[in-house]
């Protein structure tokens, strides 16, 4: 007990030592990608000392309800439908900051919950693949390749396991809205034995080691980065249409260091914040008046008006409906070995 | 004495003021309550298309209800204002089949909701909600179960509608008021200009400028400008009364005056003692008719313009008497009845003494003076239920019936010239008549010469 409390008191005595107040950040986003983002607030701040913690999206989401998790002052998500759920319940606070003000309203909700990435959702390949046939450009070429090459591609498929990925399932739901062939490329995905993973760097490595040839739906912020250090692979945006994914950030209502928390939103949705997203990460930076590398302005002008950010509002909230996501998740399983009798047969 | 009050245009402006203030506080809870109605009407259509979308999307299975939660209802639901939305779905035995929040929701509404759809305002996690209940009837292969539909949204969206609907209201009430205070005070400054005119008018008059005006005033202000023609018109007369009195006055007084210099002349002409003592004689006597004419002129005068004396209460038997004793004692009165009609008991009345000895002593000299010797004079008091009379009369020849109503007036002696009188002594009675609102009747005695009465009124006596 004597122990525990002086530990406190010393704790307690070198956090004032170098910083005046701390802020916790629950984070599904890996660390050292946002590494350059933190590093440059730190040294705008550094009476502040940060407390990151990193999960999965359904983790993050899992700790949150569970409050098993020390409690923070901002969470950050790619898995959008839970994010915009916590913030429907009550959890997150409005921010009233001249940067949150200023923020374009299709990347935000009630001013508590703000898009700050636009990351293109891709297909990528290796390059063999390009060789033994022509690469797939958009989702319909996808579903072509799977059932014309159906015994090439066994086993060297994979995209996300949206039992495992908040992400993916989302992807996936949003697919499935756009189109009632997805189900129809979920049923060839199964046909060639998809492996399921619960992360786009899983997806990458794959690929990288030959293990894959082909992945769908994978986050571009991740593959673009990835293609450059590895000539073997390359990544293509489709040209049908491309999901774009917004991880989400919002000020918990019982933010323990509220100042705190409202100055990291003001660098992260302020100019400072979104240069260093556009120069140093490949989140992509949402202002239209940040240049640099990655920024949506650039991306559109390089791919065309077929970008479709998942919209952050309400209707996000049926996809964590549990009833509907069970119904889902049942005919993503059925439909995943629809084919599977034609096969073995085969 | 002139008070000023408030000004007119304050107090009109503090009227509208108050009934200002109490109509705008009702006119504002009306506005409120309507804007409240009609934001809930407009909402509740959105509550109503969310829960009949989510109803389309009910289907069972394996004796369950499945429902693949629409997008497009939550987004209806949210509505542009971004409301918070929540919605719970119940089974025929008020089991959960699916809901994103554990909303309050009572066994009475859930009854409520079996006849129709229900609207109610509750508290969920210390947020207000406004939430709709329906039950939808929906047939599957194996079941054939209502599911009851509730969804829910904050009031941020009404909240918003009703503030712009209220600052709207509130603005056109401000503004009303404001018009309403421009106009009152320029219609006080427009209904004041005509009395702006009359003032000009009287002050430009000179002072004895005494015309009736002329002005072009509106309706409300005929009165006033009669009343001021009427004092005006009063005025000129008493004016002009005052001019013939003073006229008629030096006329009596120079008679006098012209026989006792003429008198004085002829006696310095003359030597004879016997001459002087006769000239004295008339001089004298000249001098005690301008004296006494003088006299009843002060008197009159006193009459005319005392009015701030007070009355008191007196016993006119006993005032009576007393004159009538004084008269009897005098040398005038030798060759002369004098005698006394009246109760024994008094007789109260409220006078002014001064006025009634001098209404007696003229009366009575004029008695003296306009009766051959050996006439009878009565001074009298009648009583009877409506008045009071106090009364001088003779048994001389008296008056042509003619020329009584012009005896009250000054320097009116009825034809007769062959007297001393000044003819000031029934214009005096006539005065001291109106100071005491009594009537002055002068009329033929009985005994057939003439009676000069006071007539009190009853409910002036005390």
């Amino acid at each position: 007990m004597k122990a525990t409390l002086l530990g406190l008191w010393l704790m307690w005595l070198s956090a004032h030592a170098c910083a005046a107040t701390t802020l916790v950040i629950n984070a599904a986003l890996d660390r050292d990608v946002v590494a350059p983002l933190l590093d440059a607030f730190s040294h705008a701040n550094p009476d502040i000392e940060l407390i990151y913690h990193d999960g999965s999206t359904l983790e993050v989401e899992r700790q949150l309800q569970a409050g098993t998790r020390q409690s923070a002052d901002i969470v950050l998500s790619s898995a959008m439908p839970w994010q915009l759920a916590a913030v429907n319940a009550n959890r997150a606070q409005a921010l009233d900051i001249p940067e949150a003000a200023e923020w374009p309203a299709w990347a935000k909700w009630r001013d508590e919950v703000f898009g700050f990435t636009f990351e293109p959702i891709v297909i990528a390949y290796r390059l063999e693949l390009a060789h033994a046939m022509r690469p797939p450009e958009t989702h319909r070429d996808v579903l072509a390749l799977l059932h014309a090459h159906r015994t090439l591609l066994r086993g060297r498929v994979t995209t996300y396991s949206p039992e495992r990925s908040g992400v993916g399932y989302t992807l996936f739901q949003q697919d499935a809205r756009y189109s009632p062939r997805f189900w129809d490329l979920v049923a060839a995905l199964g046909a060639a034995d998809v492996s399921l993973e619960a992360t786009s760097r899983n997806m990458l490595e794959g690929l990288s080691a030959g293990r894959y040839w082909l992945g769908y739906n994978l986050l571009g912020s991740y593959a673009l980065v990835w293609a450059r250090e590895h000539p073997d692979i390359i990544v293509q945006v489709p040209s049908d249409y491309s999901l774009v994914l917004m991880r989400m950030a919002f000020v918990t209502r019982d933010a323990p260091h509220p100042e705190a928390a409202r100055r990291f939103m003001a660098f992260l949705l302020g100019h400072a914040g979104q240069h260093v997203m556009a120069g140093q990460t490949p989140l992509f930076s949402v202002r239209p008046d940040v240049t640099g590398p990655y920024t949506a302005q650039r991306l559109r002008d390089q791919v065309g008006d077929h970008l479709y950010p998942i919209p952050i509002d309400a209707s996000l909230l049926a996809f964590v409906d549990p009833l509907r996501r069970d119904a889902f998740m049942a005919r993503w399983l059925r439909e995943l070995k629809i084919l599977d009798d034609g096969t073995t047969t085969q | 004495m002139i008070v000023i009050e408030q000004s007119l245009r304050r107090r009109l402006l503090l009227w509208l003021a108050a009934v200002t203030l109490v109509f705008g506080v009702a006119l504002l809870i009306e506005a409120y309550v309507s804007a409240r109605r009609a934001a809930d009407r407009t909402f509740d259509g959105l509550l109503d298309s969310a829960s009949l979308t989510i109803g389309e999307a009910i289907q069972w299975q394996d004796g369950k209800p499945l429902v693949a939660m629409p997008s497009a209802a939550l987004q209806i639901l949210a509505t542009p204002s971004q409301e918070r939305v929540f919605y719970a779905l119940f089974g025929a035995n008020g089991e959960t089949v699916t809901a994103n929040a554990a909303l309050p929701i009572s066994d009475a509404m859930r009854r409520a909701a079996h006849a129709g759809p229900v609207y109610a305002d509750i508290t969920h996690d210390s947020v207000r909600l406004r939430i709709e209940g329906r039950e939808i009837d929906s047939a599957g292969w194996e079941t054939r179960e209502p599911v009851q539909i509730w969804v829910a949204h904050t009031r941020g969206g009404r909240e918003a509608l009703i503030r712009a609907l209220m600052e709207r209201a509130a603005l056109r009430f401000i503004v009303m008021a404001l018009l309403a205070a421009a106009l009152v005070w320029l219609a006080v400054r427009t209904s004041l200009a005509p009395l702006e005119r009359i003032r000009q008018l009287l002050r430009a008059r000179t002072p004895d400028d005494l015309r009736p005006l002329a002005v072009s005033v509106p309706l409300e202000l005929k009165e006033l400008v009669i009343a001021l023609d009427q004092l005006l018109e009063r005025q000129r007369a008493s004016h002009d009364r005052l001019m013939r009195f003073i006229a008629d006055a030096s006329h009596q007084l120079k008679t006098p005056l012209a026989g006792l210099q003429s008198t004085s002349e002829l006696a310095l002409r003359s030597t004879d003692a016997a001459d002087w003592h006769q000239a004295l004689v008339e001089v004298n006597h000249g001098a005690r008719r301008s004296a006494r004419l003088a006299q009843q002129l002060l008197s009159l005068a006193r009459l005319d313009h005392r009015h701030d004396e007070a009355f008191v209460v007196l016993d006119l038997v006993t005032l009576a008497r007393a004159r009538l004793i004084d008269w009897i004692g005098r040398a005038a009165s030798q060759a002369h009845d004098l005698g006394f009609d009246g109760p024994n008991q008094p007789v109260m009345v409220r006078a002014i003494a001064w006025q009634l000895e001098e209404f007696l002593n003229n009366a009575l000299d004029n008695a003296l003076r306009y009766t051959p010797p050996d006439s009878a004079i009565t001074v009298g008091v009648v009583t009877t239920a409506q008045q009071v009379t106090l009364f001088v009369e003779d048994d001389g020849a008296g008056v042509d019936e003619a020329l009584l109503p012009r005896l009250a007036m000054p320097f009116e002696r009825a034809g007769r010239q062959d007297t001393t009188g000044s003819g000031l002594g029934l214009a005096i009675a006539a005065s001291v008549a109106t100071h005491h609102n009594a009537e002055l009747a002068i009329t033929r005695a009985g005994v057939g010469g003439l009676r000069v009465a006071l007539h009190f009124k009853r409910e002036r006596l005390l």
